[in-house]
């Protein structure tokens, strides 16, 4: 504090003239607030990036081995191209969990946080509705996440393209990309969304990352044992979100070897599960700030 | 004529079968109008109704612009300091000023320059790098100024904004306040239950009872709204009491104080005048005649207790 009187401090004030930006663009300054406090402690991101920069460096060097074995030591294709080829879906698994962390450490967090500091009072005095603030979140928590679970893998494939034998199966490979991409977006959007859905359910933040890591390590477990031990049952080991996301890519990659610890998911199940998954998240997110602006500033929390 | 701050006409808020504002109707301008009222009056309610953040019936304009349908222009031009803490944790008060800032429409290096000069401006000066999650409560509520401050608003909603702060820092906030109108050219709504403060601070005052308006207009006519001076205080040379022998053939009620002094209500016919006039028949010297002021608590029990609504009859501006 000053000093006992109070002293007036004043820099010079001069009315601002300027432009204001629309309230359209109220979300990029929240998806980049979210982005920049993110980056701001080591284990709530960087710890996370570290696990992908480890996963993209193992897989990348063992496809570069594999392919050099191939022609150096005169190693049948039949035998190298599955191991190359098997590399990015079984990478995919351990993005996954890098995934998580982030999920864990900040999307998990978000709204419940905002919640317990009264910020809903913060965002909803000024120009900002609803929309803004759930689309503002939901993009910087992507973009956070895009680095990690979409970023590695497109790596990864960028190397498979880019390690093929002869001009025309690096043509015959560039789908490659396209698939990894698809991959890519639907895992950074269910470990965006989801995390962010549950962070909306309760009102205390470690309440809401105790829930989301349940709900992630012990009901989806729980739920892809299940389906692992019922050869019918692939639907209901597709709950498990990581699984589901490898399933996609076994699918998109058209790897037909499964390891044994996996059930066996139709993609078709992957698919509805992790968009029902996304849809229901953001719908809850959506719910929770509507009716809490509808109670006025930072009311109904 | 420009049109004022802030006009109410009917506006009604209802949460269920519980109204909270009843039919309001006010025309505000002014440099601080203190918002008063006993808790579960309809302020806090009020400044949601015009900030655009409820729906209601009626009409509520600020700044010429309907709060039911231009709530996002409304909040880019008006700042509010919530009574609660509205932070977000792990920043600190420059960041927390900028991003503000930027959530009000200002390009971001705009938002970080205003940030810097209005936490300046509230008195946090080096301690603004710090994580507000350390700060006392004084420092607090200095944030929230200046979060409120930051892009600029024609109107500052302070809601509370003495809450919880030593007699020290309470000084010096209002200190702030008061400055603001002139330093920063905004008009201020002070919300509180704080008598003192708004009759420190505010040149006009809104006090609501029950949902519903009880009076408007400036603060020497809340003390007065009966419409003129009725209570005096008359030193004499002596022979107070026969002065107040002579005023009550009028009908006046009069206290005998001491012998050089007597407190005189006049009837509703009579003026100070007619006090000189009673004097100078009764051969009664008198040496100071003053009015009695109501305190800004006395009036604002009286207001809050009169079923009727009430307006000075002075005020222009109000319709109550």
């Amino acid at each position: 504090m000053s000093g006992a009187k109070g002293q007036i401090h004043d820099l010079g004030y001069k009315r601002y003239v300027g432009t204001r930006r629309p309230p359209s663009t109220r979300w990029r300054v929240i998806a980049r607030h979210q982005i920049s406090f993110a980056w701001k402690t080591w284990w709530r991101f960087k710890a996370a990036l570290g696990i992908a920069i480890i996963a993209t460096c193992i897989t990348s060097g063992l496809m570069l081995f594999a392919s050099e074995r191939s022609t150096s030591v005169g190693l049948a294709q039949a035998i190298v191209k599955p191991l190359i080829d098997s590399a990015l879906p079984e990478s995919i698994i351990w993005f996954c969990r890098a995934g998580f962390l982030v999920s864990l450490t900040i999307g998990a967090g978000v709204v419940a946080s905002d919640v317990q500091s009264g910020a809903f009072t913060f965002y909803f005095a000024r120009s900002v509705k609803p929309f803004h603030y759930v689309a503002g979140k939901l993009v910087g928590l992507c973009a956070l996440l895009a680095i990690i679970v979409f970023a590695g893998p497109m790596v990864i494939s960028g190397l498979r393209v880019g390690i093929a034998d002869s001009p025309e199966q690096l043509i015959e490979m560039l789908p490659y990309l396209g698939k990894t991409a698809i991959i890519g977006a639907v895992a950074t959007l269910a470990y965006a969304a989801v995390p962010l859905g549950f962070s909306a359910l309760l009102h205390n933040r470690r309440h809401a990352l105790a829930l989301w890591a349940a709900y992630y390590l012990i009901f989806g477990e729980m739920m892809h044992a299940l389906g692992r031990a019922s050869d019918s049952s692939g639907w209901i080991a597709a709950i498990d979100i990581p699984h589901a996301v490898q399933a996609l890519a076994y699918d998109l990659y058209d790897i037909k070897f499964r390891a044994q610890r996996d059930a066996n998911i139709p993609v078709e199940a992957a698919v509805v599960a992790l968009a029902a998954h996304v849809v229901l998240a953001i719908a809850i997110v959506l719910h929770r700030v509507r009716a809490a602006q509808r109670a006025g500033i930072g009311g109904g929390a | 004529m420009a049109e004022p701050l802030i006009q109410l006409r009917q506006l009604t808020k209802s949460y269920g079968r519980i109204v909270a504002l009843r039919g309001v109707d006010a025309a505000v301008d002014g440099r601080i109008i203190g918002l008063l009222g006993p808790n579960g009056s309809g302020k806090s309610t009020l400044l949601k109704c015009l900030l655009g953040l409820l729906p209601y019936e009626g009409e509520a304009r600020v700044l010429g612009l309907h709060a039911a349908t231009h709530g996002a222009e409304i909040r880019d031009r008006v700042g509010y300091m919530p009574e609660q803490e509205a932070f977000l944790a792990g920043m600190s008060a420059v960041e927390l000023c900028t991003y503000a800032g930027e959530l009000s429409g200002l390009p971001r290096t705009e938002a970080m320059q205003r940030a810097h000069a209005a936490l300046y401006y509230a008195g946090l000066e080096e301690k603004r790098y710090q994580p507000i999650d350390g700060y006392s409560t004084g420092m607090k509520q200095r944030v929230k100024l200046a979060q409120a401050l930051v892009h600029d608003p024609e109107i500052l909603f302070l809601d509370e904004p003495t809450n919880g702060l030593d007699p020290r820092s309470r000084d010096e906030m209002l200190e702030l306040i008061a400055e603001l109108p002139e330093r920063r050219n905004c008009t201020i709504v002070l919300s509180t239950h704080l008598l003192p403060d708004v009759e420190r601070v505010c040149d006009r005052a809104m006090i609501m009872h029950q949902g519903r308006l009880r009076f408007a207009g400036t603060m020497d006519e809340l003390r007065s709204t009966r419409g003129r001076d009725t209570e005096l205080v008359v030193d004499v040379k002596a022979d107070a009491d026969k002065l107040a022998a002579a005023l009550g053939e009028l009908g006046a009620r009069c206290e005998v104080v001491s012998p050089l002094q007597l407190r005189v209500e006049l009837p509703a016919d009579a003026t100070s005048i007619t006090v000189f006039q009673r004097a100078r028949d009764a051969g009664v010297q008198v040496r100071g005649l003053g009015v009695r002021r109501e305190t800004i608590e006395a009036a604002f029990l009286r207001v809050i207790g009169d079923p009727a609504p009430v307006a000075p009859p002075s005020s222009p501006e109000v319709a109550a």
